[in-house]
């Protein structure tokens, strides 16, 4: 997905400028809002990131989503450390939707690579600010005084100053052209194992989620989608629901054909959401199901293979393929496939939404605080900035929270009804009108010759493409989708990309990993196919398809894949293989996705049908780390998103609707599973890159690969073992 | 005579329709919103508390079966979040989002309640009802088996 670029100066320079309700001060930029008589002097917000008050209370603002990530750590953590806070008179509080903040969409695993340098600058201009406003009460210089834990100290006499002493004097200094920014080797927080800000609340129950909000007059709706798109309410028999003691309304939702609307329904308001829950069940609704009714998974997926095994569209080429596979020693050949996958985070989608005559007010766990701006407001035909929207704690996401169909739905309830409305979908609800990683199908063909170099690789993929949701007429994935295939970092001198016909007949979206699962797939499993193929094992092989890269702007990144592989298969024991018991093996993978590297050995024991996966290593390449424990939990939790799509989950469509419905027919990954994972983190200066999601990528491969080397079975097809549905 | 239940101390009077799941009358009615829904099919298990003592999955236990009994969630385990299991959950920075570890705590609380050193395997089956989509459960393992330790290192 797209981000914008941050200019670090324009950034800051527009931080502070809007004020909001806890605002006392505001430091950024100084001068002008002096003149307008904004800044008061009890207290004071040195940027829009930073509040202190006067008592040396820090509150730190993050303006990126939390959805489990560790990101409302890991930020206002950047910042405490170049303020020279002390992280235990920190609190962290999520920013509402407000431009102050920067750009607050997240997702593509961009919070880090986007916010780092704004956030230290923000920190190293709060401590800059203070150590003036000590100077000027020291009548000293500034280069006399340093910051550190929470106080301006003098370097002549000793004397201290707390930073809830200087913050009023503070908030009059002027904002420092350039900061200075701390050198590594004086870290306090970033690169520590900081443990997350809010997990004390977690444990005993009182982390507010989207779906805990309540408001005085609250009403409870559940809702009923049309189980394929484009289709629309043909006739309604609300007589039943009506009559359930505690419903008060029934709402018809029209699809609301915009990026993130609604898909279109029927929804029940009661006094709490049981009651709703229960009177949806007994609305009578027969719909018209439109053009997609006839869309079937499994006749989709074999058309996807048959798309990708002939000639496709040009995407992208270099070379000359053709002259390369007549001249090769060995030809080889492969076809993947991948089907739907359903994001299925623990909260269901839920916001509360209220919608009056001259304010519209949103509570809603999100990913995308101005996409629900800019879809109730086109709702509404309001401007966005008048949509007020509180950010919540998103109780998992994976992509799915991006997009605000859900808040649509609650704003348009409430609209309707006049009383604010907490709208929380049913698990069953949220499985049949997601927006679907994409089914897809790649075939592979490459060329070898006698010493095993690769020397063509031509790249057939089919998928329907997240581009379908803002040009639906797409019928194949642009270019664009393909750049990762095209631009991989194995260096092959003829090279063709192609792509398929893949008409979407379902709503398509992000899903952790995005396009890098099929890639990460197609690329590692099949370099492993190319090893045995050449009689080589698969470290040289991959390291020699590295190698033959002679691209110089690749040569950096290369070396940092090669390290994380060789990590991996130095700390899984790869090199010993071959004293294994029978029925073991090691398979590895590195897969570069979000600017990260990740590698992965997995460790498997397979009898008969049965893969047991036993040890999972993983090394990670991000740059320099912000935090150890959160770098790492995003790798655990990685390795057991890729087991779940690599073993067990697919979405399932007949006759254009979801045949799953709940956890039991959509099999996630359960404690019983769970391999020993080990994270191998690399030591780095390189600026940092983000970690949500490039751990997905390389884990399916790489239990590909181990299956292999186990029992000489290969799977080509994810999940490995489909539930029949 | 009016019906009613013990949640975490306080006796509170059942005033909604019998068949309401447990989970909706807690999140709904009394505003405890700790307690989480998941799935609504006893699926998952973020929405676990203790009934007499023993983890129960509240969004398909309806009220009218729960006449007088104890109800204990979350927000009740401990006086002041300190039960063994939070304070090896804080140790280990179990939680990703959070969302699910009401249910798994309330969980893992049961099972300590009647076996005091499960091994792998026993934490697994007890666990197994328990889904954490963002993947702890590493973390949730140790921190079940250092909680153990704790509560019964001195027995």
């Amino acid at each position: 997905m797209s981000i914008s670029n941050v200019s670090r100066r324009n950034f800051l320079k527009t931080a502070g400028i809007t004020t909001g309700g806890l605002v006392l001060g505001v430091a950024l930029p100084v001068n002008a809002l002096a003149e307008k008589g904004i800044m008061k002097a009890s207290g004071s917000s040195l940027n829009a990131f930073i509040h202190l008050a006067e008592n040396g209370d820090t509150t730190l603002y993050c303006g990126r989503c939390e959805m489990g990530q560790g990101i409302s750590t890991a930020l206002p953590s950047v910042v405490a450390d170049e303020m020279e806070a002390d992280w235990q008179r920190v609190t962290v509080k999520q920013g509402d939707a407000d431009e102050k903040f920067g750009p607050q969409a997240t997702g593509g695993s961009a919070s880090i690579r986007v916010m780092y340098q704004p956030m230290r600058e923000a920190g190293a201009t709060a401590k800059a600010m203070l150590i003036a406003a000590a100077a000027k009460v020291w009548k000293t210089s500034a280069d006399n005084c340093f910051a550190q834990a929470h106080f301006v100290i003098n370097k002549t006499n000793q004397q201290k100053l707390g930073f809830g002493e200087l913050a009023s004097i503070a908030a009059n200094m002027p904002v420092p052209e350039k900061p200075v920014l701390k050198k590594k080797s004086d870290f306090n927080y970033i690169g520590t194992k900081l443990p997350r800000h809010d997990q004390n609340e977690v444990v005993v129950g009182k982390r507010v989620y989207g779906v805990d909000t309540k408001l005085p007059g609250l009403k409870y709706a559940a809702i009923v989608h049309c189980p394929v798109l484009g289709g629309s309410l043909k006739s309604l028999d609300k007589t039943d629901a009506l009559k359930v003691k505690g419903v008060t309304d029934v709402v018809e939702i029209s699809r609301f054909d915009v990026p993130f609307g609604s898909i279109g329904g029927v929804a029940v308001v009661a006094d709490n959401s049981w009651t709703a829950q229960q009177a949806v069940k007994k609305l009578k609704i027969e719909w018209n199901l439109g053009e997609n009714a006839v869309y079937d998974t499994k006749e989709y997926k074999q058309q996807l293979v048959a798309n990708v095994e002939k000639p496709a569209t040009l995407a992208a080429e270099r070379g000359d393929i053709d002259k390369a596979f007549k001249a090769a020693k060995h030809k080889i050949s492969a076809t993947y496939t991948g089907g739907h996958l359903s994001h299925a985070p623990m909260e269901p989608n839920a916001s509360v939404v209220w919608v009056q005559k001259d304010s519209c007010e949103v509570w809603a766990s999100t990913q995308s605080p101005v996409d629900i701006q800019k879809v109730l407001g086109q709702y509404l035909k309001r401007e966005p900035k008048e949509i007020i929207v509180h950010v919540a704690m998103a109780g998992g996401a994976f992509g799915r929270k991006y997009k605000c169909d859900y808040v649509h739905e609650a704003a348009v309830i409430s609209e309707q009804t006049g009383v604010p409305i907490q709208l929380i979908w049913s698990r069953e609800e949220d499985m049949r009108t997601g927006y679907y990683h994409s089914i897809n199908a790649q075939y592979i063909e490459a060329s070898m010759d006698d010493k095993g170099n690769v020397t063509g690789w031509l790249h057939r993929a089919a998928f329907p493409s997240i581009a379908t949701l803002f040009n639906p007429s797409l019928v194949r994935a642009p270019e664009q989708n393909l750049g990762d295939i095209t631009n991989h970092l194995f260096g092959v001198e003829n090279f063709r990309t192609e792509s398929g016909d893949a008409k979407a007949h379902t709503r398509i979206g992000w899903y952790r990993a995005v396009y890098a699962i099929f890639y990460g797939f197609s690329f590692g499993t099949f370099a492993d196919e190319l090893a045995n193929k050449a009689g080589k094992d698969s470290l040289t092989f991959v390291n020699q398809l590295f190698d033959n890269n002679k691209n110089e702007k690749q040569q950096a990144q290369i070396q940092r894949a090669k390290k994380a592989l060789a990590t991996v298969a130095d700390k899984s024991g790869y090199h010993n293989r071959g004293t294994l018991p029978k029925g073991q093996g090691i398979g590895l993978a590195v897969h570069y996705s979000f600017q990260s590297f990740v590698a992965m050995a997995v460790h498997v024991e397979v009898k008969g049908e049965d893969i047991k996966v036993l040890n999972v290593d993983c090394a990670i390449d991000c740059g320099q780390v912000l935090n150890l424990d959160g770098a790492t939990a995003q790798m655990e939790g990685a390795v057991v998103m890729g087991m779940s799509l690599a073993l067990s989950t697919e979405i399932t469509f007949r006759e254009g609707a979801v045949v799953n419905s709940n956890f039991h027919n959509y099999p996630v990954m359960r404690i019983t599973d769970m391999p020993n994972v080990r994270v191998h983190i690399t030591d780095s200066d390189e600026k940092p890159t983000g970690l949500g999601e490039p751990g997905v990528a390389p884990f399916a491969p790489a239990l590909s690969n181990a299956v292999f080397a186990a029992s000489g079975k290969r799977y080509r097809d994810l999940p490995f073992k489909p539930l029949a549905v | 005579m009016k019906q009613s239940m013990i949640i975490n101390g306080k006796t509170h009077e059942i005033d909604v329709d019998g068949d309401m799941p447990l989970l909706w009358f807690l999140r709904d009615r009394l505003e405890f919103t700790g307690t989480k829904f998941g799935c609504g099919s006893g699926l998952c298990g973020a929405c676990t508390v203790h009934v007499d003592g023993q983890a129960i999955r509240s969004c398909i236990t309806p009220v009218n079966t729960l006449v007088d009994k104890t109800i204990t969630t979350i927000e009740g385990l401990s006086e002041n979040g300190d039960h063994p299991l939070q304070k090896a959950w804080l140790n280990n920075n179990v939680p990703q989002c959070g969302y699910c570890q009401a249910g798994q705590i309330m969980n893992a609380a049961s099972l300590l309640a009647v076996n005091t050193a499960p091994s792998e395997q026993e934490i697994d089956t007890a666990m197994q009802g328990n889904i954490c989509r963002c993947g702890t459960y590493q973390r949730i393992k140790k921190a079940i088996t250092e909680a153990a330790h704790t509560m019964y290192k001195e027995v």
